[in-house]
């Protein structure tokens, strides 16, 4: 992987030199444009202008280019690594089905998702993807109204398979609550730890005891001490649906940041996530699995 | 202020306030009561699943566990099931008269490894593991039901309501301290 990574950040150096110089081109060529009083003047700013433009868009491109590579290579590397059949699409995402069955979730005037994975560890079966949501929002100005885009969701989603079967709908949600209209009832549990950091809605009081186990508890709020933004877990038909909004577009180059093994670090640290919910939460225990 | 105003609202304060509040405890006392019946009913029907698949197991392993099935047949008075009118107490005795039988073919069959291996037998085993887990959700809800309305009643001035309604406090049910912990079945 040195190589490649020696590799990609030649590339990527080039690619931010083009938007770089592209940028400053422009700056230049429009400073000139408005400032220089004679024709020579005007005719070589808006040259300079375009030109600059037309560098930083290429620069930009090649960057976009280089950053689907480079998370195809090394995301796939690092999936078949630890998962089984483990597949990674950066241009698909999870259906909007997917999404809403979290259940806790509203539903978006601007749907988008991509950095599809999917695979199995210990068995347990998963998907996920990155998620963006948004809400419209229209304001009204001096010359009329304002349309404008608010992310209100901006993280990964995943779906496990869950091992233990049992009626009824679970939520635990750091923030908000259930957006269904189900006859959800709000479960203090024992932990007055849990309690504090987590509000628990079921249909069933009995199926919230039944999931969150002492031990589960532990697991889940572990699992939020590791993880930055909003968790949600969401209990339905033996599946384990995890939301974490925290305003990252996981696996992404950005522009002007060295890259270096921290990078394909932090990819792993946001796969290893995965590792993480199937053998802290115990979804790879079958002994309640039904046959 | 006229003085009829000042009746009504003397009359409001110490006679409709009140028993305004009286009545709204009273009613949640009584919602957390039935809370706890139904939690304890939850209790009766964990016991009663895992009593049935700890027949089951009986049968699977007779020829191999003779003590525990002796045992068994000897503290399972109740052929029929979990009576009705059993106590809290009574309910804590057999669940752990159930946990000793079931460790007890835990040990028994570790020397069976033909039984370990066969397939009724660990459908029945994993059916006991879910069984258990069950049950000791129905004892941490019931216990959690007892908890809130515990707390209530000793709380003033709830502590008034609950002593004139005849609202008393109610027993944990508890488990045996190897039992506190998650339900660890290795085979």
């Amino acid at each position: 992987m040195n190589k490649d990574l020696t590799k990609y950040a030649a590339t990527k150096k080039k690619s931010e030199q083009s938007v770089l110089i592209g940028g400053i081109a422009a700056i230049i060529g429009a400073i000139s444009f408005f400032t220089v009083p004679n024709q020579i003047g005007l005719i070589l700013g808006a040259v300079l202008f375009i030109i600059g433009i037309i560098f930083a868009v290429m620069g930009s491109v090649k960057f976009n280019k280089l950053s689907t590579n480079f998370k195809v290579d090394v995301v796939t590397e690092l999936v078949t690594s630890f998962v089984d059949e483990g597949k990674f699409d950066p241009h698909q995402g999870l259906p909007q089905g997917v999404v809403y069955a979290t259940e806790f979730l509203k539903r978006a005037d601007r749907f988008h998702s991509e950095d599809f994975l999917s695979g199995s560890m210990d068995g347990v079966q998963f998907i996920s993807s990155d998620v963006k949501l948004e809400e419209r929002h229209v304001e009204r100005t001096e010359n009329g109204t304002r349309e404008y885009y608010e992310t209100y969701f901006l993280g990964r989603i995943f779906r496990f398979e869950f091992n233990k079967s049992f009626e009824g709908y679970l939520q635990v949600l750091e923030k908000g609550r259930p957006v269904v209209k189900r006859k959800f009832n709000k479960v203090k549990l024992e932990s007055v730890v849990f309690n504090k950091k987590f509000k628990t809605f079921a249909t069933s009081e009995h199926s919230a005891f039944y999931v969150l186990t002492p031990h589960f508890m532990e697991a889940l709020m572990n699992f939020e001490k590791n993880n930055k933004g909003n968790i949600s877990f969401s209990f339905i038909d033996n599946h384990l649906f995890i939301g974490i909004n925290n305003f990252k577009d996981t696996f992404e180059l950005k522009m002007f940041r060295k890259l270096d093994e921290s990078v394909f670090e932090e990819f792993k640290r946001d796969l290893f996530v995965i590792k993480e919910v199937v053998s802290e939460l115990r979804l790879n225990n079958n002994i309640f699995k039904k046959e | 202020m006229s003085t009829e105003l000042l009746i009504v609202v003397l009359v409001v304060l110490l006679v409709v306030f009140p028993l305004f509040w009286y009545i709204g405890t009273m009613n949640s006392l009584r919602q957390l009561e039935v809370k706890v019946e139904e939690a304890e009913s939850g209790i009766d029907v964990a016991l009663t699943k895992r009593f049935d698949v700890l027949t089951k197991l009986i049968g699977a392993v007779k020829g191999y566990a003779k003590h525990e099935a002796e045992t068994f047949e000897n503290v399972t008075k109740w052929r029929a099931g979990l009576p009705k009118e059993l106590t809290l107490e009574q309910k804590q005795e057999f669940m752990s008269k159930m946990d000793g039988i079931q460790s007890g073919i835990n040990v028994a069959v570790e020397a069976y490894p033909e039984l370990k291996a066969e397939k009724s037998f660990l459908n029945l085993q994993q059916n006991i593991a879910d069984v258990e887990e069950h049950l000791q959700a129905a004892r941490r809800l019931y216990n959690s039901n007892v908890s809130t309305i515990n707390s209530k009643i000793v709380t003033f001035p709830t502590s008034i309501v609950a002593g004139m309604i005849n609202v008393s406090k109610k027993e944990f049910f508890e488990a045996e301290t190897s039992k506190r912990e998650d339900v660890e079945v290795s085979f």
